[in-house]
């Protein structure tokens, strides 16, 4: 990424005398403008940041516990076993959706509206749009990840309580302790969902629909769990993308292990790259001339 | 992020090309695509994640911790996880389609083991192993007891080790 971002403040013809286009900065702003004035990324916002508290409470009405996820036995005794309950919940079949309410949109928007046209020849080359709006997409993909790890720390801490989590063999973890492995945790989250970022912009750069861009990566996300349910071949499952958000368990283990976390990442990366770059070379390629 | 630009074709010597048009990019990129999943592939091919001797290792770990927490609640505290010297011996499925690999819930293993008192016992777990190589445990209800237990003061609680969760790393 080549940003050398001019002062804001430059006029309209410096700016066009410059390179004919603006910075990725001023897109990325932009993108990001639009987003928090659509209704959509407030309500998924908010759904993340109450989603959990409600969870609790309709929990606290019943006496069975959920414990077909891991850590589901131990929801009303330790609240970091709630929140990690909810991450085990969120990756089975929240994550890709709600990344893809905005990815699988932001550039089939511009088709549904017919703007590309108007985009493209005001300030900004192909290459600073897709920078921007892939950006936004990730920042709001990390957004939710950390409203929800918020919420889901704070519902279980502050409804459920501060008690010593167990650990995934079994031996007590402190109260402090856990905590900090239970952000680490949400935190490996990330790059598996950015990877389904990705596959959201490509889906919406390839079909130029909304509807589509946002429900195909769901359904990829839904076939990658059913492989994995029916116990598919362990060769092809590290392959997919759904794979890598198991990948905490090795953090809470008594001795800690890496290896599925490592990659994980690798597989998450892999399909960052190769998602962008089809996208990228789609619409770099694509006739913008009917608007 | 390496997003490849458009770059000027290499032999653009005589033919002003007008627009983006080297179609040997995509297919470049499709083909170290392929190349880099058939690498991983082979790479990881041959190795299921859920093996006995890995089962054997983690239940051998996590169901003294279990254990050792269950004798504290029933009033034996100070029982260290060493001294129950677990030895599980792990199958999957029964007879000669055995094949002792895999996630499935038909794993059973025969746990041998020293209980609260130094006594030798000997009990059938029950494992449903999920392919990310986590599973849940049940154990033998005449040998540890039921789903909640009675504490000293007469309290009852979820009993630990009637059945428990473990994870174990795929990779080692």
């Amino acid at each position: 990424m080549t940003q050398t971002t001019p002062a804001p403040a430059v006029t309209m013809t410096s700016a066009a005398a410059a390179a004919g286009r603006g910075s990725v900065v001023r897109a990325y702003r932009w993108e990001i403008i639009k987003l928090v004035h659509q209704w959509r990324t407030r309500a998924v916002l908010g759904a993340c940041l109450i989603g959990p508290f409600l969870f609790v409470i309709a929990l606290d009405q019943q006496d069975r516990v959920p414990k077909d996820t891991l850590y589901g036995r131990f929801v009303h005794t330790s609240g970091f076993a709630l929140a990690l309950m909810l991450l085990g919940f969120c990756a089975q079949w929240a994550f890709p959706l709600l990344t893809a309410l905005v990815a699988g949109d932001i550039f089939a928007a511009e088709d549904g509206h017919g703007t590309w046209k108007t985009i493209l020849t005001r300030s900004h080359g192909r290459t600073h749009i897709f920078t921007a709006k892939v950006l936004a997409a990730m920042t709001f993909a990390l957004a939710v990840l950390l409203a929800l790890a918020a919420a889901t720390l704070g519902a279980g801490v502050l409804l459920v309580g501060d008690q010593p989590l167990e650990s995934v063999t079994g031996t007590p973890i402190a109260p402090g302790h856990a905590a900090l492995l239970v952000a680490a945790a949400w935190g490996t989250a990330a790059l598996p969902l950015l990877g389904f970022t990705a596959l959201a912009v490509m889906m919406s750069v390839l079909t130029r629909s909304a509807a589509l861009g946002i429900v195909t990566p769901v359904v990829i996300g839904l076939l990658m769990q059913l492989f994995t349910f029916l116990n598919g071949t362990d060769t092809v499952r590290h392959l997919l993308l759904v794979t890598p958000f198991d990948s905490w368990h090795g953090l809470l283990a008594t001795h800690p292990f890496y290896g599925p976390l490592l990659h994980g990442s690798w597989v998450s990366v892999g399909y960052i790259v190769i998602c962008l770059a089809v996208a990228f070379q789609v619409l770099r390629r694509r006739d913008i001339t009917g608007g | 992020m390496t997003i490849p630009t458009a770059t000027t074709p290499a032999s653009s010597g005589t033919v002003p090309v007008t627009g983006p048009q080297a179609p040997t990019r995509p297919r470049r990129l499709l083909l170290a695509g392929t190349v880099a999943a058939a690498a991983a592939v082979l790479a990881a091919c041959g190795s299921a994640d859920v093996t006995r001797p890995r089962l054997e290792a983690s239940l051998a770990q996590v169901f003294p911790n279990y254990y050792v927490q269950q004798q504290a609640l029933l009033g034996h505290p100070g029982l260290a996880p060493a001294a129950v010297q677990a030895r599980p011996t792990c199958h999957r499925g029964s007879g000669p389609t055995a094949s002792d690999t895999g996630a499935g819930s038909d794993w059973i293993c025969v746990v041998d083991y020293l209980d609260g008192a130094g006594k030798a016992q000997e009990g059938k777990f029950e494992l449903k192993v999920n392919p990310n190589a986590c599973y849940t445990a049940g154990a033998p209800t005449k040998l540890v007891g039921a789903a909640t237990i009675q504490t000293p003061t007469g309290r009852w609680v979820t009993n630990p080790v009637f059945e428990f969760d473990g994870c174990f790393d795929p990779t080692r």
